[in-house]
């Protein structure tokens, strides 16, 4: 494995994606609004007064936070419950740009000229890989700090800590970046197989339906948030995913099969 | 030196070469012939290490295809058959994507990329996207694309289709002056006539090389030479039939539009003799020329010959 051949795709996929100015909103945009929603909750929750009636309907999640005034237990139940759809981001924007990239390629049959260089087939699907994912690493990273110190600043700083939790520290430095590399395999196996990037996207989207299923489940179940078992086991299921997806990847993309039914 | 031994692919029950053997020497055009689905693409493909062989084996500058085709990417240079460039990237961007993947770095990098740019005669057009060009400059660029890294072996498929003619004559040119630095050149074309120009040999491809031989000897060996006889005189052309009926070395004879029309096999050494039989018997000769059989004809008797002969190895094929 050689680093200068993976930089050099790195390099060419960055000018690329920041050539597309759709596909770089699309990076952006979704981790603000799964942000904005909650942050807006809060802070309605700040300039209102709570109505006892409706605290007692949500008591039940309250008792989590013992330690804080009904009204922040509230918001910090807020915060912290839609903290699951941050998982969204890596699931969605990485499959995004690699689906764009790799039909991109297939529809430009660029894919040839590249391999007839001395570059391996490993080293390419490296570095579309990385670059699909470090947008939207970066970009969870981004709206996830900006989260913590927002609504820190909007109601009380005890939520900056709930926010930046041991937990959530944990599944931003292991989970994101480990369903980012998920995603983008997904959207390279998937982008093999049809010819347009709506449709991988589509197939793709499939992906996110157990994050929201997660994020759902822990609403009716009342937990606020994971907890780090959860999250380790959330590690090992998505490793091995990823560790599926790469012997399929692998399969599909040598160096034959690309030019013969890819390129 | 490109050295090809009964190399061979099949994709499943599909053959779509076999027993492909040929030599390029280094400084030598040879250019493969052949209509769509003869195997051209999949034999470069085998030759410039992207796809492994099924059967049979090959050198590249010594190198063995298989157990070193990383190493033979790298000093192979490739025209592929569609541009394939990135269109969001300006020409310049697209060409030092390449140039690293081909090890350039830093100033080389650079002066590569601004001498092959001033070459196809891009300059000008450096920094745009080339998602903006016409067919022709995207051509353009992927031949500066495959000539960047100064390969020691360069395939060119089509290399001048979608160019204007000053642009053509300009990248023949240029390819000419690679073959006299030395450079081995497979060159697949369409183009008869650029064929017959360019390279110093020509296989004629239909899943295998039918034919491989220089322009000249191709048309030459190839049928019978027609030589165009104009006279003078009282005599009506149609008396002479029945004398070069009888000449041993004529295989047909017509009149056309009051001109005599003589098969032969070999022009060179039979027009002296028919030449003397005509005057002997009274014609009065003022031309004497060979109509040249064309590589366009060769080609065409070629693989329509082998279409009837071997239609079901070509149904394999295409």
């Amino acid at each position: 494995m050689r680093p200068g051949f993976i930089w050099a795709v790195i390099v060419k996929e960055a000018r690329d994606l920041l050539s597309n100015r759709l596909l770089l909103g699309a990076v952006v945009f979704p981790a603000l609004i799964f942000a904005a929603i909650p942050t807006g909750i809060v802070a309605f929750i700040e300039i209102n007064e709570l109505d006892p009636a409706q605290l007692g309907q949500i008591e039940q999640y309250l008792s989590q936070f013992p330690d804080l005034s009904p009204k922040l237990a509230a918001q910090g139940f807020i915060v912290l419950n839609f903290m699951a759809y941050f998982l969204l981001i890596p699931a969605m924007v990485p499959m995004a740009i690699a689906t764009q990239s790799v039909i991109g390629e297939k529809t430009a049959r660029s894919l040839e000229p590249q391999l007839a260089t001395p570059m391996e087939v490993s080293e390419l699907l490296i570095g579309k890989a990385i670059a699909s994912a470090t947008p939207a690493v970066l970009a969870t990273w981004g709206v996830f700090l900006l989260y913590g110190f927002v609504n820190g600043a909007i109601a009380d700083p005890a939520l900056t800590s709930l926010i930046f939790s041991d937990v959530w520290r944990v599944a931003m430095l292991s989970l994101v970046p480990l369903i980012c590399l998920l995603s983008v395999l997904l959207g390279i196996i998937v982008s093999s197989r049809v010819n347009d990037a709506r449709t991988a996207q589509q197939i793709g989207g499939f992906i996110v339906i157990p994050v929201i299923g997660v994020a759902v489940a822990g609403f009716f179940s009342g937990q606020a948030s994971f907890n780090m078992q959860q999250v380790m086991i959330g590690n090992l299921v998505v490793a091995l995913l990823i560790g599926v997806a790469l012997v399929i990847g692998n399969w599909i993309f040598d160096r034959e099969a690309i030019l013969t039914r890819l390129g | 030196m490109i050295s090809a031994v009964g190399l061979g692919k099949r994709f499943r029950s599909l053959t779509a070469v076999h027993d492909l053997s040929f030599d390029v020497g280094d400084g030598e055009i040879f250019g493969i012939l052949g209509p769509n689905g003869a195997g051209k693409t999949t034999s470069v493909r085998m030759l410039s290490g992207l796809i492994a062989p099924s059967e049979g084996t090959a050198r590249i500058n010594g190198m063995e295809l298989g157990a070193q085709s990383q190493a033979i990417r790298a000093i192979t240079g490739i025209l592929t058959e569609s541009p394939g460039l990135h269109d969001k990237l300006t020409a310049r961007h697209n060409l030092g994507y390449y140039g690293r993947l081909y090890g350039l770095r830093g100033a080389n990098l650079r002066r590569a990329v601004d001498r092959y740019l001033g070459v196809v005669g891009m300059s000008d057009a450096a920094d745009r996207r080339v998602g903006g060009f016409s067919k022709g400059m995207r051509q353009k660029i992927a031949i500066a694309r495959a000539l960047l890294h100064e390969p020691e072996v360069l395939y060119l498929d089509e290399p001048t289709s979608a160019l204007d003619p000053s642009a053509a004559k300009t990248i023949r040119d240029f390819v000419a002056t690679l073959r006299d630095a030395g450079r081995s050149i497979v060159v697949c074309t369409h183009n008869l006539d650029e064929a017959e120009r360019l390279c110093d040999r020509i296989g004629i491809m239909r899943g295998t090389l039918l034919e491989v031989d220089t322009p000249a000897r191709l048309r030459r060996r190839n049928g019978t030479a027609s030589v165009r006889v104009e006279l003078v005189g009282a005599r009506q052309p149609a008396s002479f039939l029945d004398l070069l009926g009888d000449l041993p070395f004529v295989e047909g004879a017509r009149v056309v539009d009051g001109t005599l029309f003589v098969e032969v096999t070999d022009p060179r050494g039979d027009n002296p003799e028919l030449v003397r039989a005509l005057v002997e018997a009274g014609a009065r000769i003022v031309a004497v020329r060979e109509e040249a059989v064309t590589l366009e004809q060769v080609y065409l008797d070629m693989v329509g010959e082998v279409g009837e002969r071997d239609a079901r190895s070509i149904g394999e094929v295409a």
